[in-house]
């Protein structure tokens, strides 16, 4: 794979992931802004996409840092589940583009009702 | 030879894992019930005035920008200040005091499990199916299954309570012995202390009662969270030698007269050693949560207990920080793990 393949698969991974977040986000800020107030569903749903982002970053770097440890640990306890570092990386990396993109999403939201 | 590129990409993961952290933590507490300018200013404090802490610590200001200013400040090594805890001290200060507490415990706890399960390991796969082997895994598994906050009360019924060998709680007879702290490791600064101590007024062995009390008081709370470590270190280690013994360089070995002993231990342990040095690193992490409990348990204020106080009284500052300091060991540790790796086997480094 050269780089501009290699480069293109990641920012559709990411891509992706991000635009349905950005959605996902405006549109949670506008139903929960008519249930409560805008402040309350700005805030709720920042924190929210925040931890998504959080979450998968933690888990994108958690397998890169002990991934190969873990595969190799399953190994040795006879506790294979197929779980494989590459593919952990592929669902983190849509996980924390999700959660990046419902941030963006709150922020365009907010503005553009308040 | 580890390479400075193998070093530097492992350290530059530590961005991202501590970015995360930072993030989940940020968004936890956002989402946690409780107003942290109420806490601040009190329970009876008028609305104006909690108001005007809201408007002082920028908690007033959009999410986004709240998320900005904390993640700047985290980059800049700034935890901010404690709210409850201790009021106005910094964060990085508290957990200075806190943190040499459960890093010695987690140390000491890991030598336990290393020293014991290395060894318990390899005698359980050379003696494959024997007695000795089904004692060694019943061992471990019961060291794996028990829960800390029950094996630590047993240990001090046992050894404290019953054969009163060792002291039950604290981290040395505060009554008897003063200490000046150095390192916050106190069984290195009563040995420091001792040294110097010998070196001005000439040996004596009173010189180092202090670390003989800060060792019997290290000893319970250590061999409690060694004994998980120990299991699951030793578990690992059989099933690594049992692979390893069937290799056929350990068979080529044998076959050219190298004694069994010598064919283990020169040949065997370096490459059998390798899965078991990835549990030692993930252990490490558990065992700085570990500490949690067991420093509730046996009464040592270190950065365990300090999370938990800090929850219970919403001190956001010393949660974030804490929290992070933890992610910043763990990683740290990981980073070891791949350094000793890729002495083991150069070839991790490709």
């Amino acid at each position: 794979m050269g780089p501009q393949e290699w480069l293109l698969v990641r920012t559709r991974l990411l891509g992706t992931a991000a635009a349905v977040g950005v959605v996902a986000g405006g549109l949670a800020v506008l139903g929960l802004s008519v249930l409560r107030n805008l402040d309350f569903a700005s805030t709720q749903t920042f924190a929210v996409g925040a931890l998504v982002l959080g979450f998968g970053v933690l888990g994108w770097s958690g397998s890169v840092l002990a991934g190969r440890g873990i595969e190799s640990l399953q190994t040795y306890l006879d506790a294979g589940t197929d779980w494989t570092e590459a593919d952990s990386r592929r669902a983190m990396t849509r996980v924390l583009g999700f959660g990046a993109g419902v941030m963006v999403g709150v922020v365009l939201a907010t503005v553009a009702i308040g | 030879m580890v390479s400075v590129r193998f070093i530097a990409k492992r350290l530059l993961l530590l961005v991202p894992v501590l970015f995360g952290v930072a993030t989940v933590v940020f968004a936890i507490l956002q989402l946690s019930p409780g107003n942290p300018a109420r806490v601040i200013a009190g329970q009876r404090a008028s609305q104006a005035f909690v108001n005007q802490v809201e408007q002082q610590l920028g908690l007033d200001d959009p999410i986004w920008v709240q998320y900005g200013r904390f993640l700047a400040d985290v980059a800049r090594f700034d935890l901010g200040q404690s709210y409850t805890i201790q009021r106005n001290t910094p964060v990085t200060t508290i957990l200075a005091n806190k943190l040499p507490v459960t890093i010695e415990l987690a140390l000491y706890g890991q030598l336990i499990g290393i020293v014991l399960g290395i060894p318990l390991g390899i005698i359980s796969a050379v003696n494959q199916d024997t007695i000795t082997d089904h004692l060694t895994r019943v061992g471990a598994l019961s060291g794996i299954s028990v829960p800390i906050f029950w094996s630590g009360p047993l240990v001090i019924l046992l050894f404290s309570q019953i054969l009163g060998w060792v002291p039950t709680s604290g981290r040395i007879d505060s009554q008897a012995y003063s200490i000046e702290p150095i390192t916050g490791l106190i069984t290195l600064d009563t040995f420091v202390q001792g040294i110097q101590q010998s070196l001005t007024s000439g040996f004596d062995p009173a010189n180092f009662a202090p670390f003989i009390s800060a060792v019997n008081h290290m000893i319970l709370p250590a061999l409690t969270i060694g004994i998980y470590s120990m299991a699951l270190i030793s578990r690992m280690m059989r099933s690594s030698m049992l692979e390893v013994i069937r290799q056929d360089y350990m068979r080529t070995a044998r076959a050219k007269g190298q004694g069994a002993k010598i064919t283990i231990m020169k040949h065997g342990l370096r490459n059998a050693l390798i899965p078991v040095i990835t549990v030692i690193g993930i252990q490490f992490g558990s065992l700085l949560g570990g500490a949690v409990l067991t420093e509730t348990v046996f009464g040592i204020g270190g950065i365990g207990t300090l999370l938990v106080r800090a929850i219970e009284v919403g001190d956001y500052p010393v949660v974030q920080g804490t929290v992070l300091v933890f992610a910043f060991l763990f990683t740290l540790v990981n980073l070891g793990v791949d350094i000793t790796y890729s002495v083991l086997d150069p070839r991790i480094q490709q």
